[in-house]
């Protein structure tokens, strides 16, 4: 009862309401009066009256019936003015601030409703201005604490290496062998400090989108063989051949130093997988509007298991290999952040035992806008454990293959999935209600759905599968 | 693995030592490559920042300053602008692309970077290749 009341009370207190009311009962009133004084004056009142006098009735009549129609156009114009006009200014106020701008207001004076819609508009988007600008104080803050932590635990490590090198080699006198054998491990795992803080520090960059690139036109060809030329040392120590093969590249733009880091640290890893005497093969060749290259090793590959994940920052392949090589599992984080900076592609291609083969791709044309790329804790493992459902429930058991397959070929953003779904759909494996849905799916996973009235086909009996 | 092979500090008598300046604002690396540099057989002095540099470097004229890049003070830029005759050598955590960014690498008396933490070893046949050149 309270609930009715207060409802109705609701509705005659609005202002708007009033307006419209008002309006409808103008032209209810106003419509009939002028229709029966029109009878009135042309059909019934002639009768009684002089033709003269008639006519100058009918004449008045007509006038008035005008002017009345002119202004009941004109305030029934501006009472509605007075409603679309405001709702104009929020829509788009509201497209504004979905395009992220946060700067703009709504004044609207209408004294009623529309003017509080306004107002509570206002406050909304202040208050997003005021969060996105706390969020970005934050990450600032973040980044420098980050940066600034890792200067500090750097610096000892200079005076620590030099004063144990100096022991080791014997500055202060002649060394025993287990003297000296001890202080190379010493040494050794001071080095491998300062190399897991430097990674730090450049994932710290990555995440907060100041990693510096110098972009220059370059001989491709050229940087990838100095590269190579560099690691041969390393591939010499377990006797590994690297073979270089270069096709015809156009001169880019680019920063061959960071391009030299992916190569360094991707040869740097075939280098550890691959048995003694075996072979790295360096591949480049241009692509329609990309370079991709590639390293390709020997060794023992990976299970698909270890495919997916193998870009985790600290993620570490398990079994023997373990003991053989050391590593910390930030270098593929780092190559990946280089590479998607730039709004490249990198994956791995590989079978258990038959080796590895890690592409990745660059522009032809630099991409000078950084923006941060989250490696470390990304939102993406959740957005791709959603993906790997939805495959599930819409293509069953055998959906699960084909999500590692796609996940392996980095290809879990909206655009290929899509892609995806029309191959499927092209192909009469889903046919097009199952696919439409599908897509909707998707789309519903990056936030934008399109049709929300799509029923589950699935619910209906499954896929049709030739 | 780092190397095992003992390398004897080289022990300098007849040859006129030549004098390096060491520049950084931290005493323990600034001990360290003294004594690295001192018993390979070199004169050693030491300056704990740019403007220390500049006075020892016009007072004492030594054949190498090894110049570290983050230091307090007068920023690293400004000094190797007062120094052109004397050979510099950076030695910093700074990495090297990075530095040639920043424009420091262009002078002519630049003649070598190491790259903290550096290598004994290393360190020392580099030295010894900038002041027999």
């Amino acid at each position: 009862m309270e609930c009715k009341k207060s409802k109705f009370k609701k509705l005659l207190l609005s202002k708007i309401d009033r307006k419209l009311t008002l309006l409808f009962i103008i032209v209810a009133i106003i419509a009939p009066v002028l229709g029966i004084s029109y009878f009135y004056t042309i059909a019934i009142l002639p009768k009684s009256i002089t033709p003269a006098e008639a006519e100058a009735l009918r004449t008045i009549a007509l006038m008035m019936i005008l002017l009345i129609a002119i202004n009941a156009g004109v305030i029934g114009y501006l009472v509605s003015k007075s409603i679309t006009r405001p709702i104009k200014q929020l829509y788009n106020a509201t497209k504004e601030m979905e395009q992220g701008n946060y700067d703009v207001r709504i004044n609207i004076n209408t004294k009623d409703e529309f003017q509080e819609l306004g107002e509570a508009f206002n406050k909304a988007i202040l208050h997003l201005g005021k969060m996105r600008e706390e969020r970005e104080e934050i990450d600032r803050a973040k980044s420098e604490f980050l940066s600034i932590t890792s200067h500090e635990l750097r610096s000892p490590i200079t005076p620590m290496k030099a004063q144990l090198q100096m022991l080791e080699q014997g500055y202060f006198g002649k060394l025993k062998k287990e003297q000296i054998e001890s202080l190379a491990i010493v040494i050794r795992n001071a080095d491998r400090l300062d190399r897991i803080i430097s990674d730090f520090l450049e994932i710290s960059r990555i995440e907060t989108a100041r990693l510096k690139f110098d972009f220059r036109k370059i001989n491709l060809a050229e940087t990838i063989q100095d590269t190579v030329k560099f690691m041969q040392g390393f591939a010499k120590e377990k006797q590994i051949q690297l073979n270089v093969k270069i096709g015809r590249l156009p001169t880019i733009e680019a920063d061959p130093d960071r391009i030299s880091q992916v190569i360094r640290n991707l040869i740097n890893n075939a280098i550890k997988f691959s048995e003694p005497k075996s072979k790295i093969e360096i591949n480049a060749e241009k692509q329609d509007n990309q370079i991709l290259l590639s390293v390709r090793d020997h060794g023992c590959g990976l299970s698909p298991a270890d495919q997916i994940r193998v870009f985790e920052p600290f993620y570490q392949v398990e079994g023997h290999l373990r003991r053989k090589h050391g590593g910390f599992g930030l270098g593929l984080a780092i190559c990946r952040g280089i590479v998607e900076c730039q709004k490249g592609k990198i994956w791995v291609e590989s079978k258990p035992g038959e080796g590895c083969k890690f592409n990745f791709t660059v522009p032809l044309e630099p991409v000078r806008k950084i923006e941060p790329i989250k490696v470390l804790f990304s939102p993406k493992q959740l957005i791709d454990k959603k993906i790997k459902e939805e495959f599930k429930t819409m293509l069953g058991p055998l959906g699960i293959g084909e999500f590692n397959e796609l996940k392996n070929k980095n290809a879990l953003n909206m655009q290929d999935l899509i892609e995806y779904v029309d191959t499927l759909m092209n192909k009469y494996i889903l046919d097009e209600e199952h696919g439409l849905f599908f897509k909707n799916r998707i789309r519903k996973i990056f936030g934008e759905e399109k049709d929300t009235c799509l029923e589950n086909p699935v619910k209906k009996g499954g896929v049709t599968r030739n | 693995m780092s190397e095992t092979v003992e390398q004897k500090p080289k022990k300098s008598s007849e040859k006129t030592k030549k004098t390096i300046l060491v520049v950084d604002d931290e005493p323990d690396i600034r001990e360290s490559v003294k004594m690295i540099l001192q018993m390979n057989g070199y004169r050693v002095l030491t300056a704990v920042d740019g403007d220390d540099a500049l006075a020892k470097a016009q007072e004492e004229k030594p054949d190498l300053i090894l110049l570290d890049i983050m230091m307090p003070g007068t920023p690293v830029s400004e000094i190797i602008n007062q120094i052109k005759d004397i050979k510099i050598a950076f030695m910093s955590v700074v990495r090297i692309s990075d530095a040639r960014k920043k424009g420091l690498c262009t002078q002519e008396n630049i003649v070598d970077f190491f790259q903290k933490p550096f290598n004994v070893s290393d360190l020392v046949s580099r030295v010894e290749l900038i002041l027999t050149e």
